[in-house]
């Protein structure tokens, strides 16, 4: 990938014309905010039920998966990373929670604590390639992303549709907690713990110099490893657990669970205004590319349009959103 | 020893084993369907080697390949003469890798969002146009191209072919395969070199798109009705084969040799594991354990490489 534009400030640089003022008013996340305001006088005119509070929240549980591999994601494509097995690993930790529960006929904990730590292990066979072999994430996250999923067909014959979960486990994929969907609790503890690391802690700042230039921060004596390592282990485990809300949401786990997640994920990242070259991006930005999604489809649906329509915009979305932001960084 | 000769090597290994515990493998029958099934998938390659080696990636050649394939269909069901056929599905390609193309080089917009986007909008667009519907009720020239099943397969296979010397020969031999290197080795050298740069990339996405409309075409022909949901994971299969065969996604570096011993071993996996009576399901995974394995490789050779200077 070619090294991000340097950032320069000539002392003399010209007075801003209104256009230019303009322009820098235009950051991805206004644009976004701009959407959903768009998006939600468009819905409420044209759809039935659309802003009640109840569809709120089933926006919010049906957007809860891709949301927290987006979350986990944030902080990888700051590196100038990627990871494309989120979404497999998605499918292996549920396919494993089955297994274990099912087939092996061991307890719920031990279920939940197998499929947390496949989550793990898969996201430590990422950091292991691309921090210990500084291997391109690209590719090795091809990589895994095709061993993840073969696992999760090879375990269950591509057959297998483990269901019949007991109700104590269904009520995190479909009950609720003070009143919002019990996995929204998980989002936003996970919103919580992803904002201090990125936004507050010396780590994000960290994650922002290695996506700028590596080599720089190597010097700067941040221990690129070790953080790399960090974001492709948290990127593990938030699939660990989006793979639980997963198979509790549906009630089943089969292989071919989470198919494509990681497109949408990294949609609601880039969406939110996260360079994909890495070095600039936030939390903030990913919550609103994620709501801003969820709105679409959901608002789509509920107005009467085909399904299809929201994958054709959400295409056209994220090529106008980094259209926007290759200015901005050109400015 | 140079990759591509490593991956024949794993290839031929594998080849033994095969031969050693299910002969039955080496059928004529079971070897022709293996190439023909796996002609396609060497054309695809082709093309995402040369946008590789230009430093760019395309994962929106699976939703190409499924558009591709259903215009195809249309253009043959108007009652088109074959090749007029085959010259429009190439066209769409080549305007789906055109708008690649723009949009990458024109805007300078990065190669993995652009084609992420396009590989959704393209395929769930398709699904909208044709409500999943599989194009039916083609004229009799369309399977196989009315030749038979014979002429036909041997029509696919020696068109994979000719595509493969083809793209070897201009990546190899021409001021254009030349250019391809030099954009993907440094843009910015190609360009005080006379090279444009942008004409190149986005030349890349065009003749990626072309070549994915010809491989969509050939394995259209191959069936009664065409799905409207083919090419499902093209991208990864096609990406995994180039780079296992050696070319490097840091643009540049790589030949065509290697693309086809990666086609080779990959398309080979699968049918051989049937063949040694284990499970298909577990394809994928060995698919998945062969690419990490041909990246580390790359990663301990180049290590020792440096082991070498400092010492």
């Amino acid at each position: 990938m070619p090294d991000p534009a340097p950032v320069t400030a000539s002392p003399a640089a010209p007075r801003p014309s209104a256009a230019g003022r303009a322009a820098r008013l235009a950051t991805p996340e206004m644009v976004l905010v701009a959407l959903l305001i768009g998006e939600l006088v468009w819905f409420s005119a044209a759809g039935t039920n659309f802003l009640t509070l109840d569809n709120g929240l089933e926006m919010l549980r049906a957007s809860t998966e891709v949301g927290l591999l987006a979350l986990a994601l944030t902080p990888v494509i700051l590196t100038g990373g990627i990871d494309l097995s989120c979404g497999a690993l998605l499918g292996l930790s549920a396919v494993v929670f089955g297994a274990i529960w099912r087939d092996a006929g061991h307890s719920l904990p031990v279920a939940i604590a197998a499929a947390l730590g496949v989550g793990l292990l898969g996201g430590a066979i990422n950091a292991w390639m691309v921090a210990g072999f500084g291997r391109p994430a690209l590719i090795v996250t091809l990589g895994t992303a095709s061993l993840f999923r073969g696992l999760a067909e090879g375990l269950t014959g591509g057959a297998v549709n483990y269901s019949g979960f007991p109700s104590a486990f269904l009520h995190l994929g479909q009950g609720r907690i003070l009143g919002l969907p019990t996995q929204a609790w998980v989002l936003i503890a996970s919103v919580a713990v992803m904002a201090v690391l990125v936004h507050a802690a010396t780590i994000g700042r960290g994650l922002r110099a290695i996506g700028y230039a590596p080599e720089g921060a190597r010097f700067a004596g941040i221990p690129v490893g070790r953080r790399l390592a960090l974001v492709y282990l948290l990127s593990g485990a938030a699939a660990g657990i989006a793979g639980l809300v997963y198979a509790a949401r549906l009630g089943q786990a089969r292989a071919d669970a989470g198919t494509g997640f990681e497109l949408s994920a990294i949609t609601a990242v880039v969406l939110g205004g996260t360079s994909i070259f890495g070095g600039r991006g936030s939390v903030w930005g990913t919550m609103l590319g994620l709501v801003a999604l969820g709105v679409l489809t959901n608002g789509l649906r509920l107005a009467d349009q085909p399904a299809e329509l929201a994958g054709v915009l959400t295409g056209i979305l994220l090529i106008v959103a980094i259209g926007v932001g290759a200015r901005r960084g050109r400015a | 020893m140079t990759r591509p000769l490593w991956v024949a090597l794993a290839w031929a290994a594998l080849l033994a084993v095969v031969a050693a515990v299910a002969p039955a493998f080496f059928d004529p029958v079971n070897l022709r369907d293996l190439v023909v099934r796996a002609s396609p998938l060497l054309i695809v390659a082709c093309g995402m080697t040369i946008v590789i080696l230009a430093r760019q990636i395309d994962i929106s050649v699976g939703s190409q390949f499924a558009i591709c394939g259903v215009v195809a269909g249309l253009l043959a069901r108007t009652g088109l003469p074959m090749p007029l056929v085959a010259l429009g599905t190439m066209a769409a390609g080549a305007g789906l890798g055109l708008i690649n193309g723009l949009l990458v080089a024109r805007l300078g917009l990065p190669a993995i969002v652009v084609t992420l986007a396009t590989l959704v909008a393209w395929r769930e667009g398709l699904r909208f146009a044709t409500e999943g519907v599989w194009v039916q009720d083609l004229p009799a020239g369309f399977q196989w191209f009315g030749l038979g099943q014979d002429v036909g397969r041997w029509l696919v296979g020696c068109a994979a072919a000719a595509v493969w010397a083809g793209v070897a020969v201009v990546l190899g031999w021409t001021p254009a395969g030349r250019a391809v290197y030099a954009t993907g080795s440094d843009a910015e050298v190609a360009r005080l070199l006379g090279v444009r740069p942008p004409v190149v990339i986005a030349g890349a996405f065009v003749v990626m798109g072309a070549l994915t409309g010809l491989a969509a075409l050939l394995s259209a022909v191959q069936f009664i009705d065409v799905q409207a949901n083919a090419g499902i994971g093209l991208e990864l299969s096609v990406i995994a084969a180039v780079v296992v065969g050696g070319t490097a996604v840091s643009g540049g570096r790589g030949s065509l040799t290697g693309t086809l011993a990666g086609v080779a071993l990959l398309a080979t996996v699968g049918p051989a594991l049937t063949f040694l009576g284990a499970p298909a399901a577990w394809e994928r995974a060995l698919q998945g354990a062969i690419i990490l394995i041909a990246v580390s490789a790359e990663g301990f050779s180049r290590v020792r490489g440096l082991e070498g200077r400092h010492a």
